[in-house]
């Protein structure tokens, strides 16, 4: 699981790309990924992909997207074992195992250049409810300090003579138990002592909260967002009636 | 011009619980006082303090009876919104109250919920975190902080709303013996440049009595000692209830029963040292 937590989470960047709005760059992701699913050849696809890198190094995020590509791939040589078996099509194998690696990036794309707080500001976009809103950003912010806790538990009971690593699947899942009643306990007491700190910050007395910050398109924002529509349009344009690549 | 907390023949008692948490409890506090609060645990002092910024009853409810007032206004009265801004709660645990991704966000997540304007709130933010000498961590995210930095961030998240009373309870168990030094000189400082009142739950009394004007002692749900840090500490009853007293306090019982008897009521080590040395010439 370390390869999808490496390729997913956010790392404070200062490229051009991690200053845009996060709307704008939901839409890039967006795009990128009904590009994946529109093409219908492999020139097509690495055209998409030749997309995505660009963006990727105007983030600076190069080396992470290739280290997701990369992990990403051997996810897909499964996908292209098994097209090729059922199929018997070199083609379209090929084009199902890599158009999956362009769909991990296009998203952990947006990901990685958006900080939770952005996240935050983008479910405020789409009128969520603020309740659902805040579970969002306390489940996220939570996740830091619950892992700590995992750690602590499992050494704790370790040091008490668990053995975690050993026996069969059924013995080990069950040697999980020890670590996951005191952690349910532990997060039951934490979301208590939330709840008293929320009423006593005044959570919810008014309807409309205001907020701290305020994300603004700025015209770069509106410039890329347009060119980056433009291109999507151009792109399917020239896929479906200009250049009808066939492989033979 | 009434004191700022008002209790009065308070008694709380949990839904289904056997006997009551807090009962028949009586307490005045000045405006600017610090008032330290102190018993065994289980005693009540929890509920009493969320009976003083609204938890009780308008969290929790139960038998309540009697009458809790912070700056004039009763308690039950009173929503939470407004109780928000009156009362600030520093809870034990800083991870707990910190909701945010970054520092200022948290900081200002108060305020926001009260629906202060965008510019104010700025202003308030920004205060807050220079008055506790945090402005350069206004954009971490929580998880890259010390113990003594949160509970600072959740400090600064308390006062930015700009509470008369200010409670504390147990601030500085989760921290180093010097951090707690600089939480306790802070306490004395907001005191002294904004005439916060202050009422703070704690165990590590050698810290606070040198900033406390007032020391009650609860057992059982009821007041059983009140007084200044002086009297109480080389009273007679205070280890009777379990009050852990400071070193330097027990040192001169200790040199009194030899028959070496200072004055027999320093509460520092520094007070206790420069007498010793003044008698040595």
């Amino acid at each position: 699981m370390m390869w999808l937590s490496g390729g997913f989470v956010f790392r404070r960047g200062d490229s051009p790309y991690h200053r845009l709005d996060p709307r704008v760059k939901l839409l890039i992701s967006a795009l990128m990924f009904v590009s994946t699913l529109l093409v219908r050849s492999f020139y097509e696809l690495l055209a998409v992909i030749a997309v995505m890198v660009a963006v990727a190094a105007v983030a600076t995020v190069l080396k992470r997207v290739g280290r997701t590509m990369v992990l990403t791939a051997t996810f897909s040589a499964f996908i292209f074992v098994i097209n090729i078996v059922f199929t018997r099509n070199l083609e379209s194998s090929v084009l199902y195992a890599v158009r999956f690696v362009a769909i991990v990036v296009s998203t952990s794309l947006f990901f990685i250049t958006t900080s939770p707080d952005e996240l935050e500001q983008v479910m405020k976009t789409f009128r969520l409810p603020r309740d659902v809103v805040f579970a969002f950003v306390t489940a996220v912010r939570f996740i830091p300090v619950m892992m700590l806790d995992t750690i602590q538990i499992m050494d704790a009971q370790k040091s008490r003579g668990l053995e975690l690593e050993k026996g069969n699947i059924f013995r080990r899942v069950r040697n999980m138990i020890p670590v996951l009643i005191p952690l349910v306990v532990n997060s039951v007491v934490r979301s208590g002592e939330l709840a008293e700190a929320m009423e006593s910050r005044a959570y919810g007395a008014v309807p409309r909260p205001t907020s701290l910050v305020q994300y603004k398109s700025s015209v770069t924002d509106k410039v890329v967002a347009l060119a980056a529509l433009a291109l999507f349009i151009a792109g399917a344009y020239s896929f479906y009636y200009i250049l009808p690549v066939q492989l033979p | 011009m009434a004191d700022m907390l008002e209790i009065d023949r308070l008694s709380f008692r949990y839904p289904e619980a056997p006997r009551e948490a807090v009962s028949g409890f009586d307490l005045r506090i000045p405006q600017g006082e610090i008032v330290v609060l102190a018993g065994p645990s289980g005693c009540g002092k929890s509920t009493l303090l969320r009976t003083v910024n609204g938890l009780i009853p308008h969290m929790y409810s139960g038998d309540y009876a009697g009458d809790v007032r912070v700056g004039g206004a009763s308690v039950k009265g009173s929503d939470m919104r407004d109780l928000s801004q009156k009362v600030g709660f520093l809870f034990q645990n800083p991870e707990n109250q910190i909701f945010m991704f970054t520092v200022e966000r948290d900081v200002a997540f108060g305020l926001e919920n009260i629906g202060v304007p965008r510019d104010e709130m700025r202003e308030r933010v920004d205060e807050a975190l220079r008055l506790l000498g945090i402005s350069d961590l206004a954009q971490r995210a929580p998880h890259e902080l010390s113990d003594g930095q949160k509970q600072r961030v959740a400090l600064a998240g308390v006062l930015a709303m700009k509470p008369s009373l200010v409670i504390l309870d147990e601030p500085t168990s989760l921290l180093d013996p010097m951090t707690a030094g600089d939480l306790v000189a802070l306490v004395a400082k907001l005191r002294k440049d904004l005439g916060t009142t202050f009422v703070v739950v704690e165990h590590r009394l050698d810290l606070l009595v040198k900033v406390a004007d007032r020391l009650v002692v609860m057992s059982e749900g009821k007041k059983v000692l009140e007084g200044t840090p002086r009297d109480i500490l080389f009273g007679d009853d205070a280890e009777r209830y379990g009050v852990a007293t400071p070193a330097v306090t027990q040192l001169q019982k200790m040199l009194a029963r030899r028959g070496l008897a200072t004055t027999g009521t320093l509460l520092t080590p520094g007070e206790l040292a420069a007498e010793l040395k003044g008698r040595n010439r």
